[in-house]
């Protein structure tokens, strides 16, 4: 009867492990995203390329509730996964600019480093400049890059950590647009 | 949060700051302290707490603002409540129960029935004989 009870125990102490094992750290839980909460607003200096188009600053409040945002936050340092998810942002921008804001936060970086960075993938969408990476603490922001899915009601709705994929874009775009 | 100057360096930052920024999780580096880690984020994190002291906020309304941003995971002592009470309540039990195994296995032995210890004595007597 009692050897019964150790081999339970095991079993189940065993079971904890395995599960604790297979859990994927980097999924992490967005307060945000958790709860919809409305995006925190900021104001950033726009990096040089994009001022003639979109001004001297941004301010996020200006565009929330207009349409749905996605907020991309980037650096150049970031590598391989900022370079990977790049020419993805870029393509589906092309695509989807006349329906959703593609908006990048380029973070704890150089501003050459970041031009650098701009001019090798030719990157059309906005990104501000938060060299100390502020805004950052208010998402709740663990690390680059991080994609923030803002939906027309200016309410976080995904929070999705690493680079982003072409068919995970395009679903939480469609999503959004729904 | 408002106005803050970009690129500035950092302030020099108090014992007190310190010592808020060790019960808060670094979110880049997970296994360090927003104290120990030099991540740009656990940077401007301290900086942060900095800047809310000096604004005369307490202990706990710091610790609040992160929770509020990243969720209790944020905090380096699980809560006690909730599942993660489990975590302070645990060690007790497991202690508890080792103290029991241990009474158990240490127990001084029963003797032996009055009936047996004659029986020995007396064939003890015939081998003497």
């Amino acid at each position: 009867m009692r050897g019964w009870l150790w081999v339970l125990l095991v079993l189940g102490l065993g079971g904890l492990f395995l599960w604790g094992m297979q859990r994927d750290p980097r999924e992490l839980p967005s307060v945000l995203a958790q709860e919809r909460r409305p995006a925190p607003d900021f104001t950033l200096p726009l990096l040089p390329p994009y001022r003639g188009e979109w001004g001297e600053t941004l301010r996020l409040a200006d565009h929330l509730g207009q349409r749905p945002i996605l907020l991309n936050f980037w650096a150049s340092w970031c590598f391989p996964a900022c370079y990977e998810e790049a020419p993805v942002l870029e393509e589906a921008w092309r695509r989807y600019r006349d329906r959703v804001l593609f908006l990048g936060v380029n973070v704890q970086d150089r501003e050459a480093d970041a031009l650098r960075f701009v001019g090798q993938f030719g990157l059309t969408f906005p990104s501000v400049f938060d060299p100390r990476g502020r805004v950052g603490v208010d998402y709740g922001m663990y690390g680059v890059p991080e994609t923030f899915v803002i939906d027309g009601e200016g309410r976080v709705m995904v929070r999705h950590a690493g680079a982003i994929d072409r068919f995970t874009l395009e679903r939480y775009l469609q999503e959004v647009l729904r | 949060m408002g106005a803050w100057a970009q690129g500035e360096p950092p302030p020099d930052l108090s014992p007190e700051v310190f010592a808020i920024a060790r019960e808060l999780r670094c979110p880049v580096c997970q296994g360090e302290s927003t104290a120990e880690s030099n991540a740009g984020v656990a940077v401007e994190m301290r900086r942060i707490i900095a800047e809310m002291l000096a604004e005369g906020r307490t202990r706990e309304e710091i610790l609040a603002f992160f929770v509020e941003r990243y969720g209790e995971w944020v905090l380096y002592e699980p809560p006690r409540r909730g599942i993660t009470l489990w975590v302070w309540v645990l060690p007790f039990l497991g202690m508890g129960l080792l103290g029991l195994a241990l009474l158990g296995y240490f127990r001084p032995k029963k003797a032996l029935p009055p009936e047996v210890l004659e029986e020995a004595e007396r064939r003890l007597r015939e081998q003497e004989t």
